[in-house]
């Protein structure tokens, strides 16, 4: 394999220096020259440089200040500051502020400067690599999460056609007509759906963009427990909300992380308990929120309570994707929220979530 | 308001026949319309307003549309709705109705002044009621 082409560009106002550079490495590296900063600044703009070398004392612009001001147009070239002994306050400033990856002495030692390009060369490459590697990454979780948006609405159009024929079975009285295949068709349709919903909802969720929107719990929650509780009429929710003052935040994420706990409130529900409730409690602060969902149902075992956030964790006996906890926990970590969680087989589950509140950002 | 026919007509636009199907054979069990209209483009539908202006006979009272259609979307479509004549427009409103679980589609379509919501697939009786109740008294 050949070495790559390094190019270094060597910025000094003795000729006699430029020309010893020359001399003594033109054979390893693609060389050019300056006799100023603003000469140097030209060279830049036209090729793409991996190594700058600029001896500190220079008439009118120093190395220091010469790299000071290319911080921001080009941040990539790696930088060698070459100077005498003495000078421990440009030595200092160049640290601080000049973005040096390396200071030597005049007069160099051939040796010492040819190492110093060779590993500034290096540090070069692997922050270009890294950058490119950021980058494809992210072109590829982007291109991940639009698979999995678009896979969902192309999956759930057809699977809503079966839903409807099912409900016109129901309207026309045919549900009975053959046997329990209706009603299996219809429960497996539901999970489908259930099952497309959770993965949408973790692909928006796994976007960066944060909603900053005012949120009314007392309605949230009506309309939570009126879409979540379609299923199922028994449970009887006890809601208190204490909201005098306005709250905003990600209306879209808080409705997730709610609509998830709401709806595992209900599902999870003892089949035996004559009196099954959910109890909700809701008090807004100009700081932030404080809620408390708690039930009575079958509760969680203390050797699960630490996996219930993690990916496709499921219980053994029920019947759950495994993502909705999971959705919770990565909700309230991009909104800063927290969640903890009490649960007992005897009395039911209670988890207490704490998110701030954006109106004192 | 213009006067309208005492027969009640919607107008279904959906590219997916299996949904047209569906949702007019459930509009003609429960009876909420007199007639359904099918369309299964947005272009077609917007021929059929276009040919019977001013026709209170044909023209429907009320659209079902759907929003993810090949060449003219839902949205599209009520671009073009919004320079049909206001004779005709203030005496029909319109429904979408979609698999979207988009919150960003939702919003858009709720903000736009001819469309009274989305309904989302699959189509619910009671839920058509309650929006027939509202804007038709």
């Amino acid at each position: 394999m050949n070495a790559p082409t390094v190019r270094v560009l060597y910025i000094d106002d003795e000729e006699n220096n430029l020309n010893a550079f020359k001399a003594s490495f033109r054979r390893q590296y693609e060389i050019y020259t300056a006799t100023s900063a603003a000469e140097g600044l030209k060279i830049l703009e036209n090729i793409d440089v991996h190594v700058i070398i600029a001896d500190q004392k220079m008439p009118e612009m120093t190395g220091v200040q010469f790299f000071k001001s290319i911080t921001h147009t080009f941040p990539d070239p790696v930088r060698i500051l070459l100077t005498g002994y003495t000078d421990i306050e440009a030595l200092a400033d160049a640290i601080n502020h000049g973005d040096i990856y390396r200071y030597i002495t005049k007069p160099w030692s051939d040796l010492e400067l040819h190492n110093s390009i060779k590993n500034a060369y290096d540090a070069y490459k692997s922050k270009i690599d890294l950058r490119n590697k950021i980058a494809e990454l992210e072109k590829t979780n982007d291109e991940l999460n639009r698979f999995i948006y678009s896979i969902s609405h192309e999956l759930r159009a057809p699977l809503v056609s079966v839903i409807g024929i099912v409900n016109l079975v129901k309207m026309e009285d045919l549900f009975e007509s053959s046997g329990e295949y209706w009603s299996l068709i219809e429960t497996c349709s539901n999970k489908l759906d259930y099952y497309i919903q959770k993965t949408l909802q973790y692909y928006k969720n796994n976007k960066n963009i944060t909603e900053h929107s005012q949120v009314d719990f007392r309605k949230l929650i009506s309309e939570l427990i009126d879409l979540y509780s379609y299923t199922d009429r028994e449970t009887q929710f006890n809601i208190k909300i204490d909201q005098e003052v306005d709250f905003m935040g990600d209306a879209f994420r808080i409705e997730v992380i709610l609509g998830n706990l709401i709806s595992n409130a209900i599902k999870y529900q003892k089949t035996t308990e004559a009196n099954k409730k959910v109890n909700i409690d809701i008090v807004v602060t100009t700081q932030h929120v404080e809620i408390s969902i708690n039930d009575n149902g079958m509760g969680i075992l203390n050797e699960h309570l630490e996996k219930i956030f993690t990916q496709f964790f499921k219980s053994k006996n029920h019947h759950g994707s495994g993502l909705g906890l999971f959705i919770v926990k990565e909700a309230l970590n991009k909104i800063n929220g927290k969640i903890s969680v009490i649960s007992d087989i005897a009395i039911g589950t209670t988890f207490k979530i704490k998110i701030p509140n954006g109106t004192n950002q | 308001m213009a006067q309208i026919s005492d027969q009640k007509r919607v107008m279904i636009i959906d590219d997916n026949e299996v949904d047209l199907k569906i949702n007019s054979k459930i509009i003609s069990i429960t009876k909420l319309f007199d007639e359904v209209i099918i369309c299964q483009s947005a272009e077609e539908a917007l021929n059929f307003l276009q040919r019977n202006l001013g026709d209170n006979q044909i023209l429907p009272n009320f659209i079902l549309l759907d929003i993810q259609m090949p060449e003219m979307d839902g949205f599209e479509f009520l671009e073009h709705y919004r320079k049909l004549p206001v004779s005709f427009t203030q005496t029909c409103w319109i429904a979408m109705l979609s698999s979207t679980l988009d919150f960003g589609d939702i919003q858009k379509a709720e903000a736009n002044p001819y469309v009274v919501k989305l309904l989302k697939k699959p189509l619910k009786p009671a839920e058509l009621q309650e929006i027939l109740n509202r804007y038709y008294k």
